[in-house]
């Protein structure tokens, strides 16, 4: 897979499901810490790159 | 705080520091095995997946197998340790790229040189090393978390 945003995705999938697993016991406490954990870095590399999109290559 | 569990329970469950340092050895061999061991099968199942997948993933997108160099000891050292952390299946993985289970670069002179270090860089100039050598990483540093996890558990310092 060449996509970025589809690792994008995929990565920040596997490392939220992980820390919810790892951090948290009760399974609506994972699902909503999980959620963050994806949301916050999916969300941030995209607010980054939207902030980032005045400052061409 | 002190243990609400009956007491026969809690001594039911109690872990010695052999079999904790048991479990520990056993999780780094296999990603989850140490969970399962202490009978989070659940959770030691989806830590298996998660963690073998990511290193599959590194894998197939020429993630780089870090090489410990003399020049770079310690960023080549922290990302052999990154490596590292899955376990058996990191010099499984050496041995297929490499043709030997190789964790440093060798000397000039030595007749494996050129080779090892043209596989190197060979996969270094793929399009999707990047990636694979985020998804590699974060598999060892995954399992070494869980090392510590599984520690945790059997000392009984979490559930």
């Amino acid at each position: 897979m060449r996509s970025h945003f589809g690792h994008l995705v995929l990565y920040s999938g596997i490392v939220a499901v992980f820390f919810a697993a790892l951090t948290r016991r009760d399974r609506r406490e994972q699902l909503r810490f999980g959620g963050l954990v994806w949301l916050g870095m999916a969300g941030g590399v995209l607010l980054l790159a939207y902030l980032m999109l005045p400052f061409p290559r | 705080m002190a243990d609400s569990r009956p007491p026969g329970e809690a001594a039911a469950r109690e872990i010695s520091p052999a079999r904790a340092a048991l479990a520990v050895a056993v999780g780094w061999l296999l990603p989850g095995a140490g969970h399962a061991m202490l009978g989070r099968l659940r959770r030691a199942a989806l830590f298996f997946v998660l963690i073998l997948g990511s290193f599959g993933l590194g894998l197939a997108h020429d993630g780089r197998l870090a090489l410990y160099n003399d020049k770079e000891r310690f960023l080549t050292g922290l990302q052999l340790l990154a490596n590292v952390g899955i376990g058996p299946a990191d010099a499984f993985a050496r041995r297929s790229v490499y043709g030997e289970v190789a964790y440093a670069i060798p000397q000039e002179s030595d007749p494996t040189y050129v080779r090892r270090i043209e596989t190197f860089r060979k996969r270094q100039r793929s399009a999707v090393s990047a990636y694979g050598t985020a998804y590699l990483w974060t598999a060892g540093l995954m399992n070494l978390l869980l090392l510590l996890d599984v520690w945790d558990i059997a000392m009984r310092r979490k559930d």
